[in-house]
């Protein structure tokens, strides 16, 4: 603890040479080991149980120091790997923003770029990379989400003193569903990653995500708002500027697959997971056997999956490495992902039964082991048949 | 783990933010989750139960002096009237369902008889149905009193009312140790004399 302290007090000057200084320490807690006499008023220790104890007392401090010397390599270990990997971030920020970015036509597309990307694009560009990457087909401006958010807002004021509530009953998805709806924001903002803690009431994202969210229902009346948005919002939100991220919202909605799943569209939805079930049995025969054996059909894991875009199932930061890819290759990725997930636990999942499955699916474990995690996404083999995702 | 005499599917739906997640989750861990993230589709939980008809109850039960294993697995639905095309199919193979409503605030409490009708259209004729009141450790808020609720579940012929709370674990054991007696008994005296309760054959889903 002593030697992390005073590695973070001298930061300032030169980190890194002064944390590696810092570990070559000896080690302190064995000075809190001392052999002592026994007081003047007992008698004194025979000579044989003197030596016993002294041997004794040696070899706890040998044991001591060797325990301690393994931890400090550990650590040493363990922060070199970290400042390899904080180099390599450095490096591709600096690739991200001097070379690709300025260049974003011309290199988007090429290898060299594609491979980078993979490795997860650094937190600090991430959010321009997205937003060039999702684009900006429906010519949204910033002046277009601030008149959105006008509305809503006046909305909002006509809604809590008009107070119709409680008059939704039997209107199905007209006008009381769209009123719900506001009030549903309401309360699923307090609920989109709530450990956080910064999208609840009084935290600094919550009026940010309850604008974005009302902006939308006025911009797109049709769709409305449907659970499962809120989170997607709050992962633009950590990466973009309010507008920025209204923006990437509304044309990451406006993606086939995702339109196609936000507005319930029961057919293509089935359409989706049937294509999704072919590149299952390429991929993953046996446990697809298992899966079917179990009658456990994709809508039971995949609806969460898809609808947040893992940001909910998956620790935030692979999510946002799922993210980054989806942005380069589009909906398959989801897909792949999903197969990705199943390959990683296909062990696990053999021995289970139809609702162990359900239920592990849909409460995967909080420990995911990223780079096992994204070798076997990288093992899922997009093609079946020589047909590729978008022609299946 | 497969050993049990029976295995009973449980659906719970309700208005959105009405605590669903918060009561499996008791029912699960014992715990509470003040950050309980909103469901998307469905959610599943497994739990084994132990039902001693030998252990003194208060509740009034045919089937005393008889034990039974039991898997209860709850289907926990998303709450929103758009995700109601995708819960609908998730009704037909349910032999229970809880549908829940939150008592601070009443309009979750007047979608009930619409939940009721999502049952009676998709679910299986003798769907056994409780209606729960969450939220009861916020009794200074509430919009529903318990007499309305009684009145409405006798109307519509439901097994029983409680009023819940997930935050101080009120009434959540209580829940499902109710329905599963239920279920137990309209399944024992169904099959009495015909087959030994556990050959009595339920598919997974």
């Amino acid at each position: 603890e002593y030697e992390d302290k005073s590695g973070r007090a001298h930061r300032p000057l030169s980190p890194k040479q002064n944390v590696r200084k810092n570990l070559d320490f000896e080690p302190l807690s064995t000075t809190a080991l001392i052999l002592e006499d026994r007081p003047a008023n007992l008698p004194a220790k025979p000579a044989e149980e003197a030596q016993k104890h002294r041997q004794q007392y040696e070899e706890m401090v040998v044991q001591a120091k060797k325990r301690e010397l393994k931890e400090a390599q550990k650590r040493k270990k363990q922060l070199e790997e970290r400042c390899k990997l904080e180099d390599s971030i450095g490096n591709a920020v600096l690739t991200w923003n001097n070379e690709i970015l300025p260049n974003w036509e011309t290199m988007c597309c090429s290898r060299k770029v594609r491979e980078l990307w993979w490795q997860g694009i650094p937190p600090s560009v991430r959010g321009k990379v997205w937003s060039l990457a999702i684009g900006n087909e429906l010519n949204i401006t910033h002046e277009l989400y601030d008149i959105c958010l006008a509305r809503a807002k006046e909305k909002w004021r006509s809604l809590s003193t008009g107070g119709t509530e409680g008059e939704c009953e039997d209107a199905g998805f007209s006008a009381a569903d769209r009123e719900a709806s506001l009030e549903l924001i309401k309360l699923d903002i307090s609920r989109t990653f709530p450990s956080l803690c910064i999208f609840q009431q009084g935290g600094p994202y919550h009026d940010t995500l309850h604008s974005i969210l009302g902006a939308y229902t006025c911009y797109r009346p049709d769709v409305g708002y449907v659970q499962g948005m809120s989170f997607i919002a709050a992962v633009l939100i950590l990466n973009l500027d309010t507008a920025d991220a209204f923006i990437a919202f509304s044309n990451l909605l406006n993606k086939p697959c995702q339109m196609a799943f936000f507005r319930v569209d029961h057919g293509l939805m089935l359409t989706y997971f049937a294509a999704f079930e072919v590149f299952f049995e390429e991929n993953l025969p046996k446990l697809f056997a298992h899966f079917k054996k179990n009658n456990l059909t994709p809508d039971i894991y995949l609806i969460d999956w898809i609808f947040t875009l893992y940001s909910k199932s998956l620790p935030l930061d692979l999510a946002c490495r799922v993210w980054d890819v989806f942005c380069r290759d589009g909906e398959e990725f989801l897909f792949r992902t999903a197969l990705g997930i199943l390959k990683l636990f296909e062990d696990i999942l053999t021995k289970m039964d139809f609702i162990h499955i359900a239920q592990f699916l849909t409460k995967l474990p909080e420990d995911l082991p990223s780079e096992e995690f994204f070798t076997s996404i990288a093992a899922i083999q997009m093609q079946s048949r020589n047909k590729k995702w978008a022609q299946v | 783990d497969d050993a049990f005499d029976y295995l009973f599917k449980i659906i719970l739906i309700g208005d959105s933010n009405v605590g669903k997640t918060c009561v499996v989750h008791r029912f699960k861990t014992g715990h509470y989750n003040e950050k309980q993230q909103n469901t998307i589709g469905v959610d599943f939980t497994v739990r084994s139960m132990d039902i001693d008809g030998k252990k003194g109850s208060s509740i009034h039960w045919p089937l005393q002096l008889l034990s039974f294993l039991l898997q209860i697995q709850v289907w926990d639905t998303a709450g929103q009237e758009r995700f109601r095309t995708i819960t609908q199919s998730y009704y037909r193979s349910a032999h229970g369902a809880i549908i829940a409503y939150d008592l601070t605030r009443r309009s979750t409490f007047e979608s009930i008889p619409h939940w009721i009708h999502e049952i009676e259209k998709y679910g299986a004729a003798n769907l056994v149905i409780m209606l729960i009141g969450n939220k009861s450790d916020s009794l200074d808020k509430r919009q529903v009193l318990f007499e309305d609720a009684c009145t409405l579940a006798e109307k519509h012929g439901l097994l029983a009312v409680l009023e819940t709370s997930a935050k101080e674990a009120q009434n959540i054991e209580e829940l499902f140790t109710l329905m599963a007696k239920e279920l137990i008994a309209r399944n024992t005296l169904q099959l009495h004399g015909k087959n030994p309760p556990n050959s009595f054959c339920l598919d997974s889903r």
